[in-house]
Order: structure tokens, then sequence, then C-alpha cells
């Protein structure tokens, strides 16, 4: 009785702290509460979402994706490169070059052998070379009236609601419809758990590990592509300093980094609880680049909340 | 004489040259005769290369990965890894800078300042070891998390701006001046490969990284302090990266947050593909110094042939799948995260 009302608490834990922390930033400043700044906040909040839901899949398999960061860039300045030439093209395109890093992620980690995070890591400076070659080192803006044409359906707003908004809910729901009803869904959490035992009942575990980083691959390329459409411009930077919050969103909402254990929607309420924190951090005053330290510290404190000891006997 | 050295250091033992060690052998040789192949491709390409003026450039320019790879090698042949380097060498090079004569603070105490970046960089070092053994969090995790909040506390300090240093003695004596024409900040990084090699060969920190890395489990069996260990190890790291962030912080002349950047990315490079297995047990610092020797020739050689610089992450990127990716021994691991 009291194990099971422990996990009731650890599942319902970062939408209560999600509630607590909307509640004392609101008391700080009550105009946080208008039902248009709520939508503000929220869309703010949908790249971040984005870029990290993929990532989830992987963290759940147990590995780690370092090289979203640096797609996201990429996939921005394909956007923005291609958008004058190809018009409406230029959007799978984008999405295409998304695809590509995260299966070479996926590729390198899993049939070469390299751990997750080195390979990963690697791919990332392959991609960051390529995101400067499609745009030629230089910042590229989307023209008014190009955005206009074809990016509507990512800064615009419908019904009252921003689009990054109806986006961001779009691919919660398909992402998290894969994970809950696919036999897909089901490995990724099989290997996260027990990685020898799927291998062992003669899944191909290579396989889905590949298709995870791919999927991590292509959410990024997508965060990139809305990212684009909101600044009006891609460039090979544009997405620094996204990788640690991104992490830090998908841990901080529950998901372990042992594997296994995870939800899109956990890292949905993760995105909005590090939005918050970092809205409230700017309320009291502490500056940008301070708000990093507190991340980083985030950041592993949530590992060490959620991790599975159990699991791991050595831990390098 | 200096193939003895090398071979003793990388650790060739003469059984080993009998009937099916040959692929050993060539994997321990590999990073050597590519560091050889490199150069004379370059040479055919460009004879400027094999002048002095760009062995001296080369050098100068390998002393501070070099330190920094003294650290991390460490760190990753007990199988973990090190993410925080380029935090602590910002953290450390705006120490510094403060420290010395600069336009920031009023503080100017010279040269004592190096020992200080040190210790303050060993102090950040033995944090990360202690948050991830006694909380028992992923090394990666922690010092991912630690490499962010690093940069965050040096551009805090800062409010963004930069310290200049107005010491130029400090420069000198930690950069710019030369001795037989070369560089001071090379004879300093000379010394601490000597100080990371007796480590690793003379002390017992050194033999116990070794047993950590090929077999933890054993290890504790065995009785050797591992917490204890990996958090030293940590700590010796982190005072690796606190001398490259005085190094730095001299060599510019300033100290700001972004003075690391991409550092990391070119260490983790140089270690690799100097030989040194990820998987931990494999491989020695001079295996690093090898492995930085390759990524600054073929840096250098990629800016004689005219090759953009940006390319250069792609290809340490593709450098790094490769070396590790042919120097795996496949038979240790069976699952991969």
């Amino acid at each position: 009785m009291k194990m099971e009302s422990r996990t009731r608490l650890q599942t319902w834990l970062p939408l209560i702290v999600l509630v607590v922390l909307v509640l004392l930033v609101g008391l700080y400043d009550r105009t946080f509460f208008s039902a248009g700044n709520m939508l503000e906040v929220t869309a703010d909040t949908m790249t971040l979402f984005l870029m990290a839901s993929g990532v989830t899949l992987v963290i759940m398999i147990g590995g780690i994706d370092l090289s979203v960061q640096a797609v996201a860039s990429m996939t921005s300045c394909i956007l923005a490169v291609y958008l004058p030439r190809f018009g409406i093209f230029a959007i799978p395109l984008a999405v295409i070059g998304g695809v590509i890093a995260g299966f070479a992620g996926g590729y390198v980690s899993t049939r070469l052998r390299i751990p997750s995070f080195i390979a990963t890591l690697a791919v990332s400076g392959v991609v960051l070379s390529a995101g400067n070659w499609f745009s030629e080192t230089k910042s590229v803006v989307i023209p008014g009236e190009l955005s206009q044409t074809y990016l509507t359906w990512a800064v615009g707003d419908f019904l009252g609601v921003p689009n990054e908004i109806w986006v961001g809910v779009a691919f919660l729901l398909v992402l998290s419809a894969v994970l809950g009803l696919t036999p897909f869904g089901r490995l990724v959490r099989g290997i996260g758990a027990q990685e020898r035992a799927v291998m062992a009942s003669g899944i191909d575990v290579d396989r889905i590990k590949i298709a995870a980083y791919t999927l991590s691959g292509t959410m990024a390329g997508v965060a990139g592509i809305v990212m684009a459409a909101r600044l009006g411009s891609g460039s090979p930077t544009l997405a620094n300093e996204f990788l640690l919050p991104a992490i830090a969103c998908i841990v901080v909402g529950g998901t372990a980094i042992t594997g296994g254990v995870g939800s899109i929607w956990r890292t949905f309420v993760g995105a909005l609880i590090v939005q918050v924190v970092r809205i409230g951090m700017t309320f009291i005053g502490v500056s940008v680049f301070a708000q990093q330290i507190v991340f980083g510290f985030i950041l592993v404190a949530a590992v060490a909340v959620t991790m599975d000891r159990a699991k791991v006997l050595v831990i390098k | 004489m200096y193939q003895m050295f090398l071979g003793g250091a990388l650790r060739v033992k003469a059984a080993a040259l009998a009937g099916g060690a040959w692929s050993k052998q060539w994997r321990r040789w590999a990073p050597v005769a590519v560091l050889v192949g490199l150069c004379i491709i370059i040479g055919l390409f460009n004879p400027n290369f094999f002048g002095g003026a760009n062995f001296v450039r080369m050098l100068n320019t390998a002393a501070i990965p070099l330190v920094i790879c003294m650290g991390v090698t460490f760190v990753i042949l007990m199988g973990s890894i090190d993410l925080s380097a380029e935090g602590v060498i910002a953290i450390c090079a705006v120490a510094a800078s403060m420290l010395v004569a600069n336009d920031f603070t009023g503080i100017a105490i010279g040269l004592f300042s190096v020992p200080a970046a040190i210790l303050i960089g060993s102090l950040v070092g033995l944090l990360n070891g202690f948050i991830h053994v006694k909380f028992r969090i992923p090394s990666f995790m922690t010092t991912l998390g630690m490499g962010f909040a690093g940069i965050g506390l040096a551009t805090a300090i800062l409010g963004g701006v930069m310290v200049r240093i107005s010491d130029s003695s400090f420069r000198d004596y930690l950069s710019l001046g030369r001795v037989f024409d070369i560089p001071a900040a090379v004879y300093i990084a000379g010394v601490a490969v000597i100080v990371a090699y007796v480590i690793q060969e003379r002390t017992r920190i050194g033999r116990w990284v070794y047993a950590i890395g090929t077999d933890e489990a054993t290890a504790r069996n065995a009785g050797i302090p591992v917490d204890r260990t990996r958090i030293i190890v940590f700590g010796i790291a982190g005072a690796f990266y606190g001398l490259a962030g005085a190094l730095s912080a001299a060599q510019i002349g300033r100290g700001h947050a972004l003075i690391s950047q991409d550092r990391l990315f070119t260490a983790i490079t140089a270690i690799v593909v100097g030989g040194t297995a990820l998987s931990g047990g494999v491989g020695s610092v001079l295996n690093s110094v090898i492995g930085v020797f390759i990524v600054i020739v073929l840096t250098n050689g990629m800016v004689l042939m005219g090759i953009e610089p940006y390319v250069q992450k792609g290809v340490q990127g593709l450098l790094i799948i490769a070396a590790v990716a042919l120097a795996l021994d496949r038979s240790r691991l069976d699952v991969v995260k």
C-alpha cells in the first residue's frame, strides 16, 4: 500500500510541481493568470517541447541524444535557404534533414556500437558543419511574404489559440499514440527496462533503437522549423542553449535517465515547468546567464530523484 | 631510444608480438601510423607544412588541448566521461584573469593566480566526482549539468562583459614569452604531460584507474577504494582544466565565459583518435598526446589546403566515429547504451 501510494505520488509529482509553480509566479504577478498570458507562455514552450519530445524516446531506451540542438539549427537553415527556391517543399526537405541526422546518430550508436552520447556528439559536429554549409555560416532571413504564405501553420493562430500550441499538441497526441498503442512503443519501454530480455526474445533491438533516434532527429527538425518560423530567420547557431533545457524538461517531467519509464505528456509537463521556472527567475531578477546554473542543478537533481538505481549496479 | 620509450609507454609487450596478436599490435600503433601518414599527405599537398614556423604554430595550438586532454583521459580510462571541461575552464579562466592586474577587479596577485585557478578547477572537479559517486548519477549527466552551470556562473560573474588582463608578465610567463623560439605555453603543456604520465605510471591512483576501467566490480572486490579514487580522479581532471583556464586567459589576454568554446569536442576527439577506449581500461595519456597532434595536424592541414574552417567540426565528428569504430574491441560489449 505504501509502495503504491509512493509510485502514485511519483506519477503526479511533476503536475503538482507545475501547478504550485504557476501559483507562486501568479501570486508574484497577477497578470500572469490572464488567459492571453497563459496562452503566450504555453506557445513559447512549444519549440522546447517539440525538441524534447523525440529525445524522450531515446532516453526511454536508455540512450541519450546530444545532437538535437545542432539538428534544429541545421533544419532552420535548410528552411530559410530553400523556402524562396522550392516554396512549400522546403518544409519536407528540412524535416528530411532531421530524419537523416537522427538516423545517422542511431546507426552510429547501434551498428558501430558506440555509446550514444559520444555517437550523437560526433554526429552533432557533422550536422553543425552541414548547417554552416547550407547557410554559408550566416544567419538567413525568411522574407515576410514567404512566411505569410507557407509558415502561418506554425506562427498564426486558430480559434484564438496560437498555432504553436496546436502543432505541439498534435505531436503530443501522435507521439503518445505511437508510444502507447503500437508494438514499437511497447518495445521502446521493453528495451529501456531490460534490453537483454528483449534481445533474447528474438527482436531486432538495433532496429527499434535506430527508429527511436530517427524520431528524435525528426522532432528536432520540426522544432527547428517552428523556431525559424517564429524568429523569421534560420541560423547555424539558432538552437544553441536548447540542449540542456530540453534534457532538463524530460527528466523534470519524470522520465528516468535509466530508461524504461516515461511518456510524452511527462515531457510536455516538464517543458512547462522549465518555462515557468524561467519566467519566475526573470521576475525575481535572475539574469539569463545565471539561469543556466539553475538549470544545471535542476537537471542533476531531477536525475538523482528519478533514476532507478536498482537497475544499474555500476554507475560510470 | 625514442621507439623504446614510446613502445614501453604504449604498453607493447614483446610476447604480444607473437602470432595472433598482430591485430592487437596494429591497434596499438595505429594512432602513430595515422599521424605519420597525415603529415606525409599534407606535406605533399603543401610543402610549407614542414616549415619551422608552421611547426611552432602547431605546437602552440596544441598546448591548451594537451593540458585539457591530460585531465579527460584519466576520467575516460575509468570508463566515465567528463563533459564539464568547457564550463570549468571558463570559470578558471575568468577567475585567473580577475586575480592578475586587470580592468575588472583591484586584485593583482600575478603568477599566484595560476595555482589559484588550478585549485578552483580541482574543487569543481571534486564536486563533480562527489555528486557523481555519492548521489550515484551517471558521470555524463553530472558533468553535463556542471559544465552548463560553469559557463552560466562565469557569464553571471562578468555580467556578459570581458575582463582585460593588463599584467603583461603573466601573459609572457604563461603563454607568449619564447624560449628557443618556442612559446612558454608549449613548455607548460610539456610539464603537464610529464605530470600526467607520472600520475599514470608511478602512483596508486594511476594504477587503480586502469583497474576500475577494466572491471569495476573486481576492482572493488580487490579492495581498491573505488569511490574515493573516482572522486580524486575527477579532482585531478579539474586541476588540469584549471591550468588550461589560466593558459587560455594568458593566451588571449582576456577572460570571458566563452573562452573555452569547442574545447571539449576537440579534447574528446583527440582522446579517442589517440586510441583510448571510451569503455575504459585501455589507453594512456601518451595516446592522447598522439591524438591531440592528429587533430591539430589535420586542422592545420585543412587550413593549408584552403578548406573552410566550419568544416573542421564535421571532420572531427567523423574522426570520432571512425576512430571508435575501428578501435573498439567488440567482444567486450553486449549492450551499448
